[in-house]
């Protein structure tokens, strides 16, 4: 299968090096609506989305594959050499920064730099690690994906997954954005709040920045220092911006801080 | 209330409607709440004002309000029909369907965010039963499913086994026929006995099979071969049913003048059941009759039977399979051998018609002389 259609890879810019944006668990690429415009001037911008979101190819979904980080690294490389990537800067936010460092660790010429957007190694409290959250409250969050429904329908998402060039198709449903069918965000929200990265972060030699919100409940500043420290040689940067998404509600904040670092 | 003035009405309409308002400022933090919402959290105003909304929210409605609330409102500037759950001062879970809109002025900047909540303790428990019955209604179909595939091939395994021993038999019986050690009469019929069971135990082994395959979704497959006789090959099964029951009598008119498109022996096991019900059915004092033809671009079959007729309730059954007719128990098939005839006349783009009557039970199996 087509790898840049599996992914829906856009690509976009004028620069000679590329930076990759990687979207997290909730959301699409629309995630970097605000930001990956900012970096088409000096760069070749790409953008995909996670087999199983957005406009990913639904068909290409495997749930063993996609029940671990790995699989979604794997694409990741796998987009990276299609793409002829190498020493490129990557930008990922949530999960996808642990996606993005198990990647650099599978194919380690394709990133020169890790920009890692509200990163956590692990979500889940183990004994001295705060993680921030009890396996019963992930537990929970699983059941309640359930009751929200995001737009989607069975009877309709084939009509909007095959048309995407007729949005009024789906003009009946609520939202526009982050579609997801409830069976792969639920098993994509296990896949996150389960994972445990700690022990990849001591293997990351690649320059790393990492940006950490205020007031995140998603990724505390003491998870986000607990990567910083746990990556030899990685910077980071507090943010202004408070909540887990900088990248839309400050995007100016975002941009500027990775324009200084790469 | 006739004593509230127009304003008053809209004060009354925010903060008694039956629905919770709630704005959030641009910074995040709750800026109004109306007095319905209250009472449903148990959280006067001045708790609830300047605090971030997912304090007030159990953590599955805090992550998804993070990973997904905020983002669509961010890009959308909207978010209808989402559900949450609040947690209330009494310790309560508050389960609401929310409706959620950015005002933005006309910079674009936000002024604030406005929700408007729906206590939906039915509803959302409704909705959870339903997918709680459905994941059930997927765990037994799953089962179900497994069950019926090892049934099946349970089928198949005990059909192929039992060939070997009854070829076993077959070939004892025939060495004994032809050594000529046998001279006795009650002997000689223990053995005519033995060679009519193994041809009656083969036919319901081949139909077992075939029934196995066709539910495990192989069907029946067809050889064609219109070049070769088909006489010859209903001569043949009759021949053996004449000598598996030798006191039946069995006619045959057979005017097979063109070439028949089909698997000849499929057709000839179609014959086999049909001529085979008819005896099992029939009076036994009278002949079967069975027929063949070719005539306008179509050729037929039929196995005619004198006795009583088939009872009207069991007519639409016939061709089931496992349906068997009120026979007595030391005759009864499987009740497959119709049900494979009409399988076989099906996958040769055929069928079978039946009528009877008190003179007579007929079964005409008609196709095209050329397939498509």
């Amino acid at each position: 299968m087509d790898v840049l259609t599996r992914n829906n890879v856009r690509e976009s810019g004028r620069g000679l090096r590329a930076i990759v944006f990687a979207h997290g668990f909730g959301c699409d690429q629309n995630m970097w609506r605000f930001v990956a415009p900012e970096f088409e001037s000096d760069f070749k911008v790409i953008l995909f989305d996670h087999v199983g979101a957005g406009g990913s190819d639904l068909s290409a979904y495997d749930k063993t594959k996609y029940s671990t980080l790995d699989g979604y690294a794997d694409d990741l490389v796998e987009i990276g050499s299609e793409l002829g990537l190498k020493d490129a800067v990557f930008v990922g936010h949530s999960v996808s920064s642990m996606i993005g460092i198990l990647a650099s660790l599978k194919a380690p010429e394709l990133f020169g730099r890790l920009v890692l957007v509200g990163p956590s190694a692990r979500y889940i409290d183990d004994s001295d690690y705060i993680g921030g959250f009890s396996a019963k409250q992930i537990a929970e969050l699983l059941e309640f994906l359930e009751d929200n429904h995001m737009g989607w329908s069975a009877a309709m998402a084939p009509s909007i997954m095959g048309n995407p060039e007729r949005p009024e198709l789906a003009e009946e449903l609520t939202n526009s954005f982050c579609r997801t069918d409830p069976e792969i965000a639920k098993t994509f929200a296990r896949v996150t709040f389960t994972s445990d990265n700690r022990g990849d972060l001591s293997k990351v030699t690649i320059p790393t920045l990492i940006l950490q919100c205020s007031e995140d409940i998603i990724a505390s500043e003491e998870v986000g220092k607990f990567v910083h420290n746990s990556i030899p040689g990685s910077e980071i940067v507090f943010l202004k911006a408070t909540g887990h998404c900088p990248n839309l509600s400050a995007p100016a904040e975002v941009v500027s801080a990775i324009k200084a670092y790469v | 209330m006739s004593e509230l003035g127009p304003i008053d009405e809209y004060q009354d309409l925010f903060e008694n409607a039956p629905c919770g308002y709630l704005t959030i400022g641009p910074d995040g933090r709750i800026s109004k709440v109306n007095a319905t919402l209250e009472a449903w959290t148990g959280f006067s105003a001045d708790k609830l004002i300047g605090q971030r909304l997912h304090q007030f929210l159990n953590m599955a409605g805090r992550i998804y309000f993070e990973t997904h609330i905020a983002p669509l409102l961010r890009m959308q500037g909207f978010f209808n029909e989402f559900a949450l759950d609040f947690e209330t001062a009494a310790g309560q879970r508050l389960p609401v369907i929310a409706n959620a809109a950015e005002r933005r002025n006309s910079d674009g900047t936000v002024l604030f965010t406005a929700l408007v909540l729906i206590k939906a303790t039915d509803r959302r428990r409704y909705e959870r039963e339903l997918i709680n019955s459905r994941s059930e209604l997927r765990k037994g179909l799953a089962i179900e499913r497994e069950t019926a595939e090892l049934r099946e091939q349970f089928i198949a395994v005990l059909g192929h086994d039992l060939r070997n021993p009854l070829a076993a038999i077959s070939a004892g019986a025939r060495i004994l026929q032809r050594s000529g050690t046998l001279q006795d009469d009650k002997e000689l019929r223990v053995l005519d006995m033995m060679n009519t069971t193994v041809t009656r135990m083969s036919g319901l082994i081949d139909n077992i099979l075939d029934f196995a395959r066709g539910r495990l979704g192989d069907g029946i497959t067809l050889s064609r071969d219109a070049n070769r006789p088909l006489q010859p090959v209903l001569e043949q099964v009759v021949d053996e049913l004449r000598t598996a029951s030798p006191d039946r009598s069995i006619e045959t008119s057979f005017a097979i003048m063109e070439p028949v498109n089909c698997d000849r022996s499929r057709v000839g096991q179609l014959a086999s059941n049909l001529i085979g019900n008819a005896l099992t059915h029939g009076a036994a004092y009278q002949a079967v009759r069975v027929g063949a033809k070719t005539e306008d671009g179509v050729f037929e079959l039929w196995v005619a039977n004198a006795g009583e007729p088939i009872p009207a309730i069991a007519m639409g059954k016939l061709f089931e399979p496992f349906f068997r007719g009120d026979i007595r128990s030391s005759r009864q098939g499987l009740g497959l051998g119709l049900h494979i005839a009409s399988q076989i006349a099906q996958a040769h783009g055929g069928r079978i018609d039946v009528t009877s009557t008190p003179d007579e039970t007929r079964f005409v199996f008609r196709m095209p002389l050329q397939s498509n």
